[in-house]
Order: C-alpha cells, then structure tokens, then sequence
C-alpha cells in the first residue's frame, strides 16, 4: 500500500488519533530551555523511542518524529547535520510505530522570520524545507505535518517544497491566538482557503490554546474548506513559574469531544500534554461518531489576514498597471515601487477590495518585477490581489510569492492559453478569469461568448479547479465604436451568472473610449452591468462616481443591510476627509514660504498657479531650492528640527509632482538634477534612516534609485551601471551589518562602477568610512543633499 | 499578566525626535499626539521573562544549564555578585513594523514620528516587565534581593550573536513570535532583550549610563550633551 493510501485508509476510521508532546515530555525528563531536543535522536535514542512507544500504547495512529526544529537553521554549530537528524528521528518514531501507527516527519517553523518582517527569502525558506523533507522521504516518513506555523509564507514554502518534493500526504497546522489571528496577523479563513487551494491533505489549528478555547475558530475553519480538520490543542496555558500546563487528561479529553460537532477528524495533543491525554482522548472518543461539516463553496480570495468573500459587488482596482501611464511606465523603469506603493494606498483607501496588478512593460523583466511589486505591496496593503499579465512565467512567478489565494488574470478560450495557464491555477491554488474570446477574437454575440465560457469552465473541471474558482470576464467594448455590442455584453453576463452560476468580472473603463463625459458613460455601464449580475467590475476607485455606484446599487438590492454601509459613507458626519492641511490658508501667498512651513497642500495649489506664467526649471531653481536650502541651513544651526525639515520636503514633493505632472503633459524634458542609487545594505532591515534621505533627496530634484533595505551586493552594481547613476549611497545600522557595507563597496570599485559612494547610519564614524573605501560620510541627511550637491555640481543630467 | 502600554511619554519621543531641550512646533506636537494614540491602538505588546542560576565559566557567563554563554568583561562586570539573572525579552509586534513603513510611503515625518513613539513604548513596555519581575521576585523572597538595571546583547563587548540563543533559552520564537535574523537583527523591529541580575546583596549602584555604549563616539544626544534614555 503506497503512502498516500496508508493516510486515506486511516480516514475511514472515525476519528484519527495523533500523538501527544515531545518536547514537554523532555523537559521534565531534563532537556534544558534553549537546548536542541532533535538531538537526542542521536545522543539518546531509546529515550526518544520510549515516549513513541508509550503514545503507540496510548492509542496514536500516527506519530510526530522528533524533527521538529531538525532545520538547518536552528542545527547550525550544533555539530550535526540535518539528514543525520532526521534520518534518526523518523527510524526512532518507525521502530516504536512498528505496524501500528504512521509516521510524520514533523516540521516547525524555521526560527527566523520571513520577509517582509524578516530577512528570510521565500526560497531561502523553501529550501530549508526542502533539506528535511529529502531526509525525511529518504528515511521513510509516512506523513508530513507542518505543524506550530505563524507565517502564511512560511507554510506556503514548507507546503510547496512538501508537494513539490514527494508524494506524500501533508497535515498543516497553524497556531492561533485567542482572537482568531497568528502573531503574524493571519487569520483562519485565509489560512484554510490558501492551504487547500496548494494541497495540503488536512488542515487545523495546534498549540497556543487549550482545547477550551478552540470551538469558535475550528466552527470558522469549517466553513471555509472541505479538508479534514486536525486540532492538537496544548494542555492549557503554562504556569510561569513552574510550567504546568492547567488542563488534566480527563478535561482535555472532553474539550476535544465537546469539539466533534464542529467537524475535527484529526486529534492529538502539543505542549504540555502526555501519553495519559491520549489514552483518556481515545476512551472518550470511543463511543462519538464523526459528524462532517456541511460545506458550502463560496467564491473568496484573501491576502494573509483579510478574506474577500464574493457575495456582493467587489471592486478591483484597476490602477496598477502601465498601459497609458507616462508617469507609471517611469516609474517601472525607475524601479520606483513606493509610486506603485502609492497607488495602491490610494485606491484601498478609496474602496477597493481587490487591487488588479500589472507590471508588463517589454523593456522589463516580467517576472522579477511581479515578485518584487507583490513582495512590496504585501508589505503594506492587506488587500487581496489579482495578478493581470500575459506571460505565464509571470504569472507563475507572482503566484508563488502571493502569500494568499490570488485571482489569475486571465485565460482565455484558445487551447494555447487553457493549457498554459490552468496548470498554474491549479497549482496554486488560485482563481481565474477566463475571457470569453478565443482564436476566432471577440465573438459579437452573447451565445457565442457563453459557449466559450462554458469551454472554459468544463476544461478547468476536469483539471481539478472547483467550479468557485472560476470567474467569467465577457469582456467590455467600446460604445463608441461597437454600440450595438454593449448589450451584448450585458446579455452574456446574465447568461453566465444564470445558467453557469458562476462570478463575472469586466473592465469598466473601456466602454466609454473615445465619448466624451466618459465618467457618466462609465458609472452608467457599471450600474447596468451590476443590475445583469456582474460580481467583480474592475475600475478605478478613485473616481467617486464609480464607488458611489456600487454603493448605491447595495443599496438599492438591500445588500447593504440596513443602510449600514451607506449611511456611514454619505452621511454629513462622514463629509469627505481632507487631508494634510487645507490649500492656500490665506497666510501663505508664496510658494517658497509653503515650502518652509512644510504646507503640503498650499505648495501643490501654489506650483499650479506659478506654471501659469513661469518655466518649470525657474520654479525649481529660483524657488524650491532655495526654499529648502533655507530649512537645511536652519536645521544645520539647531533652529529648527528634523519632522520640520522632512514636512519641508514634503511639501516641497508636492510642488515637484504638479511640476512632473505638468512637464509629462507638455512632453518637456523631465527635471532631474541626477540619478542617486541608494540602498540600506544586505542583512540590515532598518531602513527610516535611508528612506528620509530619499525624500530629501527627491526635493532637492535628484531621482533616486530607491533599492530597499537587505539588498545584495551585486543588485547595487546592477543599479549603478543600468541607471549610470554617478553617486551611490549606502546605509547600515547595525555593527554586524556594516561589513556587508564594506563588501558592497569592494564590489562597486572591482566592476569600475563610475560612482562616488557617500555612506551613513547611526554607528559609522567618518573615519571608519574611510577605511572602508566610501567617497563621504553623511552625517545626516541634510549632509547627504549637500555631498548630492557636490557630486552633481550645477551640471545637469541629459534626459 | 498582559501589560498595556499607555500614555507614552511625549517629552521623551520629542527627545528622540531630536529636540533636545527645545520646544517643538505645533505641528510637530499635534502629529506626536496623533500619533502616539494610534500607535499604542496597533502594537501588540508581548513579553517573556525567566529567571537562571548564573555558573561563572571559563569562557564566559553559563546561564542556567542553557546553551546560552555570556561573554566579554562588560556582562561580567555588570553581573558581578549575581547569582541568578532574570532574561527579558519584549516586542510591539509586528503591526508596528507596518505602521511605520506603511506611514513612510506618504509621509516620512510621521514615519519617523512613529518610530520615536515605538521607541518610548518599548521602553515603557520593558520598565513594566521590569518591574512585574522585582515585585514576583521580591514576594517570593524571604531575604532582600537587589537587581542591577537592564543589560541588552551589543551593549559593551556582549556581543549581539548571543541574541538567537538568548531567544531559544525564553522560547521567544514559538511563544511570542519574536526572532533574530542571521545578522543578530530582532524582527518585529521594535523588540528588546535584556538581562536583570540579581543579587542577596546590595549591587553596585551602576546606572545605565553612556560608557557602556557601543554608540558613544558617534551618538547624536551625546554631542549635544543630552543622552538617550
């Protein structure tokens, strides 16, 4: 019987007993804190085998060996190799199991957090996991279970390497607070969809909790997979002092029975419990029958910790996306990812509920740009996403670093295309939108565009993606030119919503190209597209009509119970926020006096007022410059402080992007006083120091470069030579990390990289900057814009 | 028992901000305010602490019959006449990282502004720790105990790699979800690890003053005659 089968045989059983604690039980038995417990597989074997064969007598169908933390990680300077860990950890478990119990090769976390948090990659992550589990397959683990996880990412590494690697059966658990969420934010909705969508065999909750506070979040998972639920709660809550945990066999046992009607198929105990909780646990559940959640499947995607179910008008957020965007397109080229950041922030803040993201530009590497704008954006927004490109390798690469369960946009009815992009989706675990055209375009009517939906749906059926998963875009013409062709489109999307049940999605935007009041033309479509059963438009949610579309038609459908929603959105309490201060409050009639008072709003309003009747660089250089060289010679003297000189720059930003704005419509030649790269060095993640420089350095008219912070060597050599830029500046904070600085500045002089390099951080000294070959020290970041100011003398950069 | 942080202390964050002794402008002191009251809604302060026997060792500091030596002369001096340490490890968590990242994107002021109220609520956040660890102590104590102040890993020569198995020691990792990184960075950012020693009899009554810092010869507080904490 292969492996998997042993699994799915042991689920006919009613219920499947897990073991109890390991590391507990070594502690009382004189493990001390802070030691490798995994150890003893090698030093003390019997010990080990003795507490597997005591849970093999208590009852336990299937044992967790004692390769918890048997990562590379957590094994360094332990004088121990991670195969001979395992290796000796699964035989121990299969010695004691003999024929009566399976054997899991048990995987916690790894002991360092991933990014963003971190400084641990996805696949660095990946392949730790991958290490143990190619030990643990080799040594005979019957079951893998990753158990004890905080990290959605985490889990996901640890799932894939597990899929990816060997055929077993995978048990995922995560360990959640009272409140329903894991210290990392990740929440039991997001947790079970994303782990069933990339194939994990069970799925559940262990450690933190006692069994008696697990009935709410194991009623919530229920209904949100149709996996079996595993729940290994631990014996209570420790006692600080003496470390017993306050629940006793007898308890324990019936907290996890009064936990059957909610659906767990899979018991055990974690911390604290021993071999007496599981023999009470299997007495207990003797006599009680399983009882199968009732599931109903729902069309949802989430990020880590916010689920979007789609039971009503969701919008995306089309914004992120070049295609028209002078200033996007540059902003990709730029790498600058804090102005896609920006767009992002705007449109959450706006409504939006998914946020459609598309980084296709044909003079930019596709994948590595989706990795590292999906990276980026799930650092700040919680709001699922939806991953729009053409290039399956994109796809592919954005899908394994969303940490969640994304939308892919999108498929379409051509064989091409179907066989292509499904197998992703499928993999991942993802939801797709599949066009309703195909090698013949666009059909014209709304029979046709419903077979092809029908094709699609049948092929992602049989390739295992549950029907929930697939949503239908009919696709959008433009009313100008095809005004026959919008009913159609209306047509098609009721008869896919009827007769398919499945969720429709369409560009709004589109319709109204080429007419003029394309606003009214737009929010009109949206309204009658909702009315005919579209789930998911895709518009741009800062435009208010549109929002105020959709809430008014929740309204009106009363899916917006109450008004709830409604009231709190239009309501005179709720009048439109303004934000930053209000433009020109009567005091200041000159931009350079909004600049140095750090008015963000009066400079913007100010700029557009002077580009009436001045040239753009006169306003950069005969007024912002100096302005802010003002604040910077006041801040020098210690009159004035460092939020007042970066509201300075703030304001000063402001007045720049009117001007940028401005300079991208009447196509004049970019203002830019230079290219800086600038990047906080590998293996420090403290980066406010660097960041308050780029916004300095961005208003005194440099573009920079902005790499992040942990950025490897080789990408600031890259940045320098593809954005000829002529000063690099680098900053550490930490002792530790100020060796990578010196060895990203060793690296810069051997590829003869034509730069100065300036460099800061709190623990540099202007001689130790020397000895490590920097060109400057800035002491702060006032200094760095005059060291800028050197370096680029009054020289300006062609464009 | 759950600490919650409250009311941090503006004088100090304008401190941190660079004001020394002068008094900040209005809208620095509104966004101070502002921001102070949501930061204390977004951390989610979680802390862990347990008390070892100290073996003194050729090499360094044993603590307990842990994998955690301490070593260097600044942890032995600051340890001198300790027969147990309590360790303490404190962290805001991790929706303070985003806080202030996510701030930064639109304004870096109030990024920064942030990062200064972070940096007074984990103080205050370790002053309570500290405190809930003399009070049990001292009830359980039939003799007077005396403790020394709080000794962080990169303070003096106590180097900062002893922060993962510091960490392992308290179970940081699984039970409050605080790491170190491969460069011996504590992620959440805004997070602590100290050692209180502590002692039958009375310990010299060091302060934690600036000589024992790694940053004294480039502090900015320093060189306008202020210090940091």
């Amino acid at each position: 019987m292969d492996k998997k089968q042993a699994f799915f045989s042991l689920l006919n059983k009613e219920f499947v007993l897990l073991d109890g604690a390991m590391g507990t039980m070594l502690q009382k038995a004189g493990l001390p804190m802070g030691a490798l417990p995994e150890l003893y597989n090698l030093t003390q074997p019997e010990k080990i085998k003795d507490i597997h064969r005591q849970y093999v007598e208590a009852g336990a169908d299937i044992l967790y060996a004692n390769t918890f933390g048997a990562n590379r990680h957590k094994l360094q300077g332990s004088g121990y190799t991670v195969e001979a860990v395992v290796a000796a950890g699964v035989k121990a478990a299969k010695e004691a199991a003999g024929d009566k119990a399976l054997v899991a090769l048990d995987i916690g976390p790894i002991g360092e957090l991933l990014e963003p948090a971190g400084s641990l990659s996805f696949d660095g992550a990946y392949d730790i996991f991958s290490q143990m589990i190619a030990a643990g397959a080799a040594a005979g683990a019957d079951v893998i279970a990753i158990e004890t996880m905080t990290d959605l990412n985490e889990t996901r590494a640890a799932l894939l390497a597990a899929k990816e690697q060997t055929e077993l059966p995978v048990l995922c658990t995560m360990t959640f607070e009272q409140n329903g969420r894991t210290f990392t934010g990740c929440s039991v909705p997001s947790m079970a969809m994303t782990l069933e969508g990339l194939g994990a065999d069970a799925v559940g909750i262990n450690c933190s909790l006692g069994p008696d506070q697990l009935p709410p979040l194991v009623e919530e998972m229920a209904r949100w997979t149709r996996l079996p639920l595993v729940v290994k709660p631990n014996a209570g809550l420790p006692d600080p002092s003496s470390q017993e945990y306050d629940i006793l066999p007898d308890d324990f046992a019936g907290y996890m029975a009064a936990l059957v009607p909610y659906g767990i198929k899979i018991a055990g105990g974690c911390c604290g419990t021993t071999p007496d909780y599981i023999r009470r646990l299997k007495e207990v559940f003797a006599p009680l029958s399983y009882q199968k959640p009732a599931f109903v499947p729902q069309t949802a995607v989430c990020s880590p910790s916010v689920a979007v179910p789609v039971d009503r008008a969701r919008i995306i957020g089309e914004r992120i996306n070049p295609t028209g965007k002078k200033l996007f397109k540059q902003a990709l080229l730029n790498e600058d990812i804090d102005y896609i950041l920006n767009q992002a922030i705007s449109q959450v803040g706006a409504g939006a509920d998914i946020l459609d993201v598309n980084v296709g530009l044909p003079e930019i590497d596709e994948p590595r740009m989706m990795v590292k704008v999906v990276k980026a954006l799930q650092g700040v927004v919680d709001t699922p996403l939806q991953l729009d490109s053409s290039d399956p390798k994109a796809l592919e690469a954005g899908l394994r670093a969303y940490s969640g369960k994304a939308i892919v946009n999108s498929v379409n009815g051509e064989e091409e295309s179907l066989s292509r992009i499904l197998p992703l989706v499928k993999k991942y675990g993802a939801a797709v939108v599949g066009l309703t055209l195909d090698k013949g375009g666009i059909p014209k009517t709304a029979e046709a565009r419903f077979a092809i939906a029908q094709r699609i749906l049948e092929r992602a059926l049989s390739m295992g993606i549950p029907k929930e998963n697939v949503l239908i875009d009919c696709l959008t013409l433009t009313a100008s030119a095809e005004q026959a062709a919008v009913a159609e489109t209306l047509k098609a999307v009721r008869m896919v919503k009827e007769k398919l049940g499945l969720k429709t999605v369409l560009g709004v935007s589109n319709i109204s190209f080429g007419l003029p009041n394309r606003e009214l033309v737009n929010h009109s479509f949206l309204t009658l597209a909702l009315a005919n059963g579209l789930d998911l438009p895709i518009i741009n949610p800062n435009i208010k009509a549109m929002t105020d579309a959709v809430n008014a038609y929740h309204l009106l459908m009363n899916i917006d119970k109450g008004a709830e929603h409604f009231i709190a959105a239009y309501s005179e309490a709720a009048a439109p926020a303004v934000s930053g201060t209000p433009a020109v409050q009567g005091e200041s009639k000159d931009l350079g006096y909004a600049v140095e008072k750090g008015l963000k709003a009066d400079a913007a309003q100010l700029t557009r007022e002077s580009l009436q009747k001045q040239d753009a660089m006169e306003i950069v250089n005969g007024i912002l410059i100096p302005a802010l060289d003002t604040v910077g010679a006041q801040f020098e003297k210690g009159k004035l402080f460092l939020p007042q000189l970066i509201q300075s720059a703030n304001a000063a930003q402001a007045a720049f992007e009117v001007i940028k704005e401005h300079l991208s419509r009447t196509n004049g030649s970019p203002v830019s006083r230079g290219t800086i790269v600038l990047a906080t060095v590998k293996g420090d993640i403290h980066d406010i120091g660097k960041n308050i420089v780029k916004v300095l350095l961005e208003n005194y008219g440099y573009t920079v470069v902005d790499l992040g912070r942990d950025v490897e060597y080789e990408a600031v050599v890259d940045a320098a030579l593809r954005h000829k830029a002529k000063l690099v500046g680098l900053s550490a904070l930490m002792t530790t990390t100020l060796k990578s600085m010196e060895g990203t500045i060793k690296l810069l002089r051997e590829k003869q990289v034509p730069c100065k390099i300036m460099v800061g951080g709190a623990v540099l000294t202007p001689e130790y900057a020397k000895t490590i070959g920097a060109d400057y020290y800035a002491k702060d970041a006032k200094e760095s814009c005059d060291i800028a100011g050197r370096v680029f003398g009054e020289e300006k950069e062609e464009s | 028992m759950p600490i919650v942080l409250q009311d941090l202390n503006k004088q100090e964050i304008f401190r941190y901000l660079g004001y020394g002794g002068a008094e900040p402008d209005a809208v620095t002191k509104k966004l101070t305010e502002d921001c102070s009251i949501r930061l204390l809604k977004e951390a989610v302060p979680r802390y862990l602490y347990a008390v070892h026997p100290l073996r003194w060792e050729e090499e360094g500091i044993r603590v307990g019959e842990t994998p955690l030596l301490l070593t260097g002369n600044s942890i032995k001096e600051h340890l001198a006449g300790c027969s147990r340490a309590a360790l303490l490890c404190a962290t805001l968590s991790q929706p303070v990282d985003r806080l202030i990242h996510g701030a930064g994107l639109r304004d870096m002021a109030e990024s920064l502004v942030y990062d200064c109220c972070a940096c007074a609520a984990i103080e205050q956040l370790c002053d309570q720790a500290e405190e809930e660890i003399r009070e049990k102590l001292l009830a359980g104590s039939k003799t007077p105990l005396y403790f020394t102040f709080r000794f962080s890993p990169g303070y003096g020569d106590l180097p900062l790699t002893v922060q993962k198995d510091f960490l392992a020691v308290l179970d940081a990792p699984r039970k409050i979800g605080l790491c170190a990184t491969g460069n011996h960075i504590l992620p959440p950012r805004k997070s602590v690890t100290a050692l209180i020693g502590i002692s039958d009899k009375p310990v010299e009554a060091k302060r934690r003053g600036c000589g024992a810092c790694p940053m004294q010869k480039t502090c900015a507080f320093r060189k306008r005659g202020d210090h940091c904490g």
